[in-house]
């Protein structure tokens, strides 16, 4: 593809102006997404922005963003093509009286009209710009499906028996996100570029809740991130990621709280605690005990 | 670009290779052709371009750090130099050294590897896992039970996988349901466009799980309650329970979100753990208390027992029996079957055989993962 993108320092700031804070590790493996054209599998745990990586992408490209969720029992109809039958049958119906040749009835049935494209053929049939193709949380699909992707992301093409083979006219962006719940397959990580996201230090994710929540005090925005730092320290069954921390940025400030003391948290817990247990554990800890174990930092 | 820096970037490649990254020429060649376009680029740049295309998982882009700083330990990567080094090779970063996947595998590999000196014998991911499959878990040390419990997640999580809920089409789709069909055809102006079918519905097999946690077992009994705990991730119908002299149900204990937490729990109910074995009684036990609720023609019990039996045999005979008749499968697992010398002949297995319809060994990961076959709904 041509180079739009002059260097690293380039992505990074192109990000930036979005609203992503991407660190150079990040922007590096973009900057080589674009130039080797391979997909980018982005591994970490839940919340630290590996969908946001792939939307501020296609923002940056000014393109589309083709969203796959993978889930368990994900099959080809819902992720590549299905013929919409409903419509084929009625199609059929009104053609009934009509003077056409069984040909052309077939022709007409088996159009494009009567095809709904899922994303991955979407993917491949964008005209004008490549499309970044997400493919969310592959290690949610099976291990069948985890072999027909490696196909598709090899050759850009998909074979539709009554259509015939469509070939890419321009080969999509693909970035791939897992939560690491199953080990991904030796093929299709060979294929990818890798790059893990942990949770960011305390500065990067200063800098990142006063991106995304310019209206925020600053003081505050320190208490909160300290405090969700403080948190996850704790060893809970799930700890807050990055987009919590952002929830609960929103939260105090919609709440017009000016200070997270012990009333603003214990009020707006649920946002950065997703389960009873590490409720209880939180409580148990004792929250102004953490919130000054937080501030002293 | 120069050559001597190519030659230092495929050498890199290969140190990175023979450390436990596994990467192929094809990223070789992909870092050459990197190396190229970011020429100029600082030294970190280089760093994570080589880490991205090298690298494939958690563990590999921790370790290419190490790697990284051990191989380019001058600060100029380009430099000639460097290359120079033939000690380099040999050299591990510390944190191989922890490793405690590899460690293992050449501690209890079949002992005809032996270690090269100096360099250090690495063996591709699937194969450490075949082996690991192969060691008798009363041989493994306790540092290296998180490594078995990682991998025994992931095969478990496997064996899950083939009994997905994808949908087939199926030659034979059971019968039209006429009235649903028609039902449905009215908001199509009376056309059958969608056709409903009924068909037998199907039942996932219920599991009950009688775990012997007493003195002899005790060498398996903490590993096959982690298989016991997978299991019930998997499936939501199955029931644990644990039985020494008396018998206790771990079912709900286990649900708890985080292993360790359930383990640690159990541990403390030590009424249950070690002494003697009364299987009989504690069958009796199930039978009085559980069995109605639980038993049924869709039900597999797992008894867990190397069959070590303080109690009469005849007790346990009879109550086996009373089990055998409610339940679709009595599968009696025993980690001794996996000694060669071993043979079913203590008194309470002899007496319990005609009432089991499997009975097979439980000493490594492999033999638990046979289980699926029998595990498998509707068979």
């Amino acid at each position: 593809m041509a180079r739009q993108f002059r260097d690293i320092e380039d992505v990074i700031e192109r990000l930036g102006r979005l609203g992503y804070v991407a660190d150079r590790a990040l922007a590096t493996a973009i900057y080589l997404l674009l130039n080797l054209g391979k997909p980018l599998l982005i591994e970490g745990p839940a919340g630290v922005g590996k969908t946001e990586a792939a939307k501020a992408l296609a923002a940056m490209l000014e393109t589309e963003l083709i969203r796959l969720q993978c889930y368990e029992g994900l099959d080809l109809n819902s992720a590549v093509y299905e013929w919409n039958y409903q419509k084929q049958l009625l199609a059929i119906k009104i053609q009934e009286g009509s003077d056409k040749t069984v040909e052309e009835k077939e022709n007409y049935v088996f159009g494009s009209n009567f095809l709904l494209k899922r994303p991955l053929l979407q993917s491949i049939l964008s005209e004008e710009r490549a499309p970044v193709l997400l493919v969310d949380e592959i290690d949610r699909a099976d291990e069948a499906f985890e072999a027909f992707l490696l196909e598709l992301l090899a050759e850009f093409q998909i074979t539709i028996p009554e259509l015939g083979t469509i070939q890419a006219k321009r080969v999509p962006h693909v970035i791939l996100t897992s939560n690491s719940s199953r080990e991904l397959s030796d093929a299709l990580k060979r294929r990818c570029l890798y790059h893990w996201i942990d949770y960011p230090d305390l500065a990067k994710e200063l800098e990142i809740v006063r991106v995304r929540l310019p209206e925020i005090d600053g003081d505050l925005s320190s208490e909160v991130v300290r405090f969700v730092h403080t948190i996850r320290d704790l060893n809970l069954s799930k700890p807050p990621g990055v987009s919590e921390t952002i929830d609960l940025s929103r939260s105090l400030i919609l709440l017009e709280k000016t200070k997270l003391d012990q009333e603003a948290a214990e009020e707006t817990l649920g946002c950065i605690l997703k389960s009873a247990d590490d409720l209880t554990k939180v409580r148990s800890e004792g929250l102004s005990r953490l919130l000054s174990r937080s501030g002293g930092s | 670009m120069s050559r001597p820096r190519t030659k230092s970037i495929v050498e890199f490649c290969r140190f990175a290779r023979a450390n436990g990254v596994s990467a192929g020429t094809k990223e070789t060649i992909d870092c050459l052709q990197v190396a190229e376009a970011i020429a100029d680029a600082d030294r970190d740049t280089f760093r994570f371009a080589l880490r991205a295309i090298l690298t494939s998982s958690a563990d590999e882009w921790v370790l290419f750090d190490d790697l990284f700083t051990a191989f380019w330990a001058n600060p100029d990567p380009t430099s000639e130099s460097l290359s120079k080094n033939p000690a380099r090779r040999r050299l591990a970063p510390p944190s191989l050294r922890h490793e405690s996947g590899s460690r293992m595998v050449t501690a209890f590999g079949n002992g005809s590897e032996p270690e090269g000196e100096g360099e250090q014998k690495r063996f591709s991911g699937a194969s450490a896992v075949e082996r690991l499959r192969k060691v008798d878990f009363s041989q493994m040390p306790q540092t290296d039970l998180a490594e078995l419990e990682r991998i025994a997640l992931r095969l478990l999580r496997r064996m899950s996988y083939r009994v997905a809920r994808r949908l087939r089409a199926r030659k034979r789709r059971g019968s039209i349901d006429l009235r649903r069909t028609i039902r449905r055809s009215i908001c199509r102006g009376g056309e059958f466009l969608d056709l409903c079918y009924k068909g037998p519905k199907k039942e996932r097999a219920k599991v009950v799980i009688l775990l012997d946690v007493s003195d002899s077992m005790n060498p398996y009994s903490f590993f096959l309650l982690k298989f016991a705990y997978v299991l019930g991730k998997y499936s939501r119908e199955v029931k644990s329970f644990i039985f020494s002299t008396i018998l206790v149900e771990v079912s709900n204990l286990l649900r708890t979100p985080r292993m360790s937490d359930a383990l640690r729990t159990l541990a403390q109910m030590t009424a249950c753990w070690s002494g003697g074995t009364r299987i009989g009684e504690s069958l009796r036990d199930f039978n009085a208390h559980h069995a109605a609720a639980l038993l049924s023609r869709h039900t597999v019990v797992i008894v867990l027992s190397d069959g070590w039996d303080t109690g009469a045999p005849e007790e346990l005979a009879a109550e086996l029996k009373k089990i055998r008749r409610r339940v679709a499968k009595v599968i009696w697992l025993n980690p001794l079957l996996g000694l060669e010398e071993y043979r079913p002949v203590t008194r309470g297995i002899s007496a319990a055989l005609p009432f089991i319809d499997v009975f097979a060994p439980a000493h490594n990961l492999q033999s638990l993962l046979a289980l699926e076959e029998h595990l498998r709904p509707g068979r």
